[in-house]
């Protein structure tokens, strides 16, 4: 009797150690390697609205696949996928050299675009709607800090601070925000902020402040209209010195939507959203992207994103055969 | 006899048993610390590690990583916030062990309790909703301090109130292991309560107060997501409490996502959790030197 409990406390003893090794084992299959049909997702604020879309839509049509989904920017989705965390990492820019060089594999399954913010509230909004930011502008503020202060901008004089935000985790949103002025993320100056709602959020409550979202944080799904308290910089994209009326198409989502879908708002920042895998999309995964490029689509602009064109469509369908 | 065999055997399996977790547990700390070391070598091997440590350019993709800005930032962020947390905390314990009614002790400790229970990211919400527009809109302006609320202050007072429920109730239990009777005798050579207090109950828990607080130390200096949401996360060297910053925590968890995209990334992350271990590791050391130092005093 007692000898017994000595022999289950040292299958205790085994158990615990058991547990605390195995996670110095490095494990680089996929979760669902493993025959159960569950599909792990990660990456990019962007898609993730339409990754929920639609993984609740292939529910219903496979019932016996799950689905665990996580927001976390698109390098966490990038690193996920190539670690093998994840199935499918979500990752809003262009994919790099580095990363194809590592394995990774990929196919662009919508579009979106990121768009510049400023506070509703900001006493230069008229002015900033009437005149717009070019791209040279945007760069003095966010790269040169030679653009300091609203008078600047709106031609007045009362000393008030551009507070420029920014993201801090590595994320699609930013790089393309740079990209447009032809810079990288760690080039932005400005107050790093989490995440895509926490930068909606910082320049919501900060007057003066300038940022910049992917759309579908800027613009609330319900009315189309940007959410409340957030003001859309409309872009001088022919430098002008005015938004001429083939430039302003920033009232409603719906609005941007099309201007994003003929062209006319630019890419960068407007881009491809694409899905990762390590090596191969494999098994239930494949399926899954392959239903996402052909069923799926048409859920695309219904949560609020751009359609790839058919030939697009079906250049990623190629790819992946 | 056999009986008696059996009992020792017994003593000694138990005895093996509990000093096999016990040896695991004191390894850990070196495998953590030499497997960061080997995965952090590589950028060791590309800079002159006075480079690292004393450089403040942070640009990955043009080969600069100097990480004094975030060095400088986590020991602004912690410092301060053991600044606010020390001296509110052991105050608080002090009336609660020394002072405060059984009902009011009752009555105070579940608050304590669930302060503790609450996750990293909730406060973080709270800061962002709370602290940095009272810092941005109040605190800024009142000391002439153009700032957006983000800043090295936002971070350090979020961090000290989550270190108050560690720091009070450790303070708490040491603060009641003092026997009563030292209190009693001192009362009744004719001394006030607080005099019984400042030179007894105290003298007596330094120690366990000491050890208290560098528990707090630690755990601020790993904190991460509460900090990370509300300092700003620019790398520069902090010159205010005003002043953005940039902890090494959050450095780390911000750009877990570029590990695979910019050359030799992964290592100088690697390499900045090498630094956030050595640096609470030297605190520690440090504690315990000046343990040693009282104890000797007092001897």
């Amino acid at each position: 009797m007692k000898s017994k409990f000595v022999y289950v406390n040292l299958v205790t003893v085994i158990f615990i150690l058991t547990i605390l090794f195995a996670g110095c084992v490095n494990s680089n299959e996929p979760a669902s390697a493993g025959g159960t049909s569950k599909i792990y997702v990660s990456g990019a604020f962007a898609l993730y609205p339409l990754m929920i879309e639609w993984s609740e839509q292939y529910k219903i049509l496979h019932p016996e696949i799950g689905f665990e989904i996580s927001a976390g920017g698109a390098g966490k989705g990038m690193t996920d996928a190539l670690s093998g965390m994840v199935d499918l990492g979500m990752v809003s820019r262009e994919i790099y050299p580095e990363e194809e060089a590592k394995g990774a594999v990929y196919v662009a399954v919508a579009k979106d675009a990121v768009v510049g913010t400023m506070n509703a509230n900001n006493p230069y909004l008229s002015e900033i709607q009437e005149k717009g930011l070019t791209a040279d502008t945007l760069k003095g503020i966010y790269i040169d800090q030679t653009i300091t202060n609203w008078d600047q901008l709106a031609g007045s004089s009362n000393g008030d601070p551009i507070n420029s935000y920014t993201r801090s985790d590595a994320c699609g949103a930013a790089a393309m925000w740079a990209k447009f002025f032809g810079f990288n993320q760690e080039d932005l100056h400005g107050i790093g902020v989490y995440a895509d709602p926490g930068l909606a959020e910082a320049v919501k409550s900060d007057t003066f402040g300038i940022g910049y979202n992917n759309i579908n944080y800027a613009y609330d799904a319900g009315t189309g209209e940007p959410i409340e308290g957030l003001a859309i910089i409309p872009l001088d994209l022919n430098g002008n010195g005015e938004i001429d009326p083939e430039e302003d198409f920033y009232s409603t989502r719906a609005e941007i939507m099309a201007a994003i879908g003929d062209g006319r708002y630019p890419s960068p920042p407007a881009r491809e959203l694409n899905l990762v895998t390590r090596g191969d999309f494999k098994g239930p995964t494949r399926d899954f992207v392959l239903w996402i490029l052909g069923d799926g689509q048409n859920y695309v602009e219904a949560t609020g994103y751009v359609s790839l064109s058919e030939d697009r469509i079906q250049s990623q369908i190629d790819k992946m055969n | 006899m056999s009986l008696i065999k059996d009992r020792n055997r017994r003593e000694k399996i138990i005895k093996t048993l509990l000093l096999v977790p016990t040896i695991g547990i004191g390894l850990l700390v070196i495998v953590i610390a030499a497997s960061l070391y080997l995965r952090s070598e590589q950028i060791l091997s590309l800079y002159p590690l006075t480079d690292l440590l004393f450089s403040s350019n942070w640009r990955p993709l043009a080969g600069e990583f100097g990480f004094l800005p975030f060095i400088m930032g986590t020991i602004w962020v912690t410092c301060l916030s053991m600044l606010i947390s020390i001296p509110i905390s052991i105050l608080t314990a002090i009336y609660l062990s020394e002072y405060a009614h059984q009902r009011i002790r009752k009555s105070i400790q579940p608050f304590v309790d669930l302060l503790a229970g609450i996750p990293s990211v909730v406060f973080g919400l709270f800061a962002v909703l709370l602290i940095v527009p009272l810092i941005r809109d109040y605190l800024g302006p009142f000391f002439g301090a153009a700032t957006s609320g983000f800043s090295i202050l936002a971070g350090g007072l979020i961090l000290s109130i989550m270190i108050f429920p560690i720091l009070i109730s450790i303070s708490f239990e040491v603060l009641q292991m003092v026997p009563t009777e030292t209190r009693e005798a001192a009362l009744a050579l004719g001394a006030t309560r607080w005099e019984a207090i400042k030179h007894v109950v105290l003298r007596m828990a330094y120690p366990g107060l000491i050890a208290a607080i560098v528990l707090g130390f630690s755990r601020a200096f790993g904190e991460t997501m509460a900090v990370l949401m509300v300092v700003g996360n620019v790398p520069i060297i902090p010159q205010s409490l005003f002043d953005p910053g940039y902890p090494i925590p959050a450095l780390i968890a911000n750009n877990y996502g570029e590990m695979m995209s910019i050359p030799v990334y992964d290592s100088a992350l690697m390499f900045a959790a090498l630094l956030l271990l050595f640096v609470v590791v030297f605190f520690v050391v440090i504690s315990k030197v000046m343990l040693l130092r009282f104890r000797r005093g007092r001897a």
